[in-house]
């Protein structure tokens, strides 16, 4: 069986597209959205129509919860504020609900953990090797028997290794398939789909498979002149159309 | 990267403040700002910000590219400016500088602890790795306030820049790692 792993989407509807028509291609039982469906990006309500639309098992991430509750988005920097007070007054009242429905962490049938940030925590980041002790620590003591997590929010791909003499450490990214060990437990992020920022600005995604437990990494191209113009047209920060092409 | 966005802010005694960036019509009230602030505030800021001419030349050269401004304001009054400096190319292209001045009347209400917060995840969005900050020694005050924003203290540079009078004072150099702000 295999599934798609998408994050970050932040109401980039060319992206998200170009992805799914990328997924569609080959043979999917299921999508993950990992979290953070609109924020930054020009299209909020159409990614959430599509994502509802295509019945993609979404997460709550940072930015979907400040959309809906706007005193999370004070914390946010000005430009990243900006957006989210855009996305709050595009989004209609059954949008906002499909949000308000979201779980920050799930596990999927009893063998993977999905999550936005951190475990229980949407905000937290796990980009450092100390912050990767903490969520493999959290797996062991609070979800035992899940080896696997998926996650998002850095906007970075990465997977994570946890041996059995306890030694973390983080791969190297190829775009060939990884063969997941048995034995080892992995904190697996797809990269995103929206707001690339690994200085490339084709769109992330993953697909794993289960049998054997092989993962890889996809990237695709999509309109990003039409992804820019959005965001000029709504009077988003520039910068916000400028970072989509280089990948910040 | 220019238009009218902003934010409120409250402040530790309730107070809001709203958070811009810098435009070419704040060059009035950026001039007010600057002449109102006492000279202990002046001793080390590296332009004469009591020159007219030195902010008219900055309202009317803005390139947020290289230097992002954000100023604070109570009303219609500036209280706090805040700055991110970034070079593009070289050995520094991932490193910000950061620079702040806040109202005298604002201190003690963590408006410069929410002005720096605000470049840390500003710098965040944009790429870079670290910031970087330079404070004389004799401002335990303003390096507690950069402290308290995630920065640490990494050298001090006795007597290394001179104030308004002349007196060599002695630097201290203060660095935060970006990635790292973002623990759980």
């Amino acid at each position: 069986m295999k599934i798609a792993f998408i994050s970050d989407i932040h109401s980039n509807l060319e992206a998200l597209r170009a992805v799914l028509v990328e997924i569609d291609k080959e043979n999917i039982s299921l999508i993950v959205n990992l979290g953070d469906l609109v924020g930054y990006n020009a299209s909020p309500k159409e990614c959430v129509e599509l994502v509802k639309q295509r019945q993609i098992m979404s997460i709550l991430g940072n930015h979907d919860r400040a959309a809906i509750e706007l005193k999370f988005a004070e914390g946010f920097n000005i430009l990243a504020y900006q957006a989210l007070i855009w996305s709050a007054k595009s989004l209609a009242p059954e949008h906002k609900r499909f949000l308000e429905d979201l779980e920050h962490t799930r596990i999927l049938w009893d063998r993977y953990l999905l999550f936005h940030g951190a475990p229980g925590n949407p905000d937290a980041y796990l980009s450092f090797l100390f912050q990767a002790k903490k969520a493999f620590n959290y797996m062991r003591k609070k979800t035992p028997g899940v080896r696997i997590a998926f996650f998002g929010h850095t906007h970075h791909r990465a997977v994570w290794q946890r041996d059995v003499r306890g030694k973390v450490s983080r791969l190297e990214m190829s775009q060939d398939d990884l063969l997941l060990d048995p034995e080892q437990m992995y904190l697996i992020n797809p990269g995103s789909v929206g707001q690339p920022r690994q200085r490339q600005w084709q769109a992330s995604y993953l697909i794993f498979s289960n049998e054997p437990e092989t993962i890889r990494f996809r990237s695709v191209a999509y309109d990003l002149h039409s992804a820019q113009a959005k965001i000029r047209e709504a009077q988003l920060p520039e910068y916000l159309a400028e970072r989509l092409e280089t990948g910040v | 990267m220019g238009n009218t966005y902003h934010k409120e802010c409250k402040l530790k005694d309730g107070s809001v403040v709203l958070l811009r960036p810098l435009v070419a019509e704040d060059r009035e009230g950026l001039t007010s700002f600057f002449q109102s602030l006492p000279e202990e505030l002046r001793l080390y800021l590296r332009h004469d910000v009591t020159d007219a001419n030195i902010i008219k030349s900055w309202t009317e050269n803005i390139n947020y590219d290289h230097i992002f401004p954000i100023l604070a304001f109570a009303g219609e009054r500036i209280v706090g400016d805040v700055s991110l400096h970034r070079i593009h190319f070289g050995w520094k292209r991932h490193i910000g500088t950061v620079r702040v001045v806040v109202d005298p009347e604002y201190h003690h209400k963590g408006l410069g602890t929410l002005l720096i917060h605000e470049i840390v995840e500003l710098a965040s969005e944009f790429g870079l790795e670290k910031l970087w900050a330079e404070l004389p020694l004799e401002m335990p005050a303003a390096i507690a306030v950069f402290r308290k924003a995630g920065f640490s203290s990494k050298a001090v540079v006795e007597g290394l820049v001179k104030d308004l009078h002349g007196r060599n004072t002695d630097v201290v150099i203060m660095v935060c790692d970006i990635g790292t702000q973002y623990d759980f």
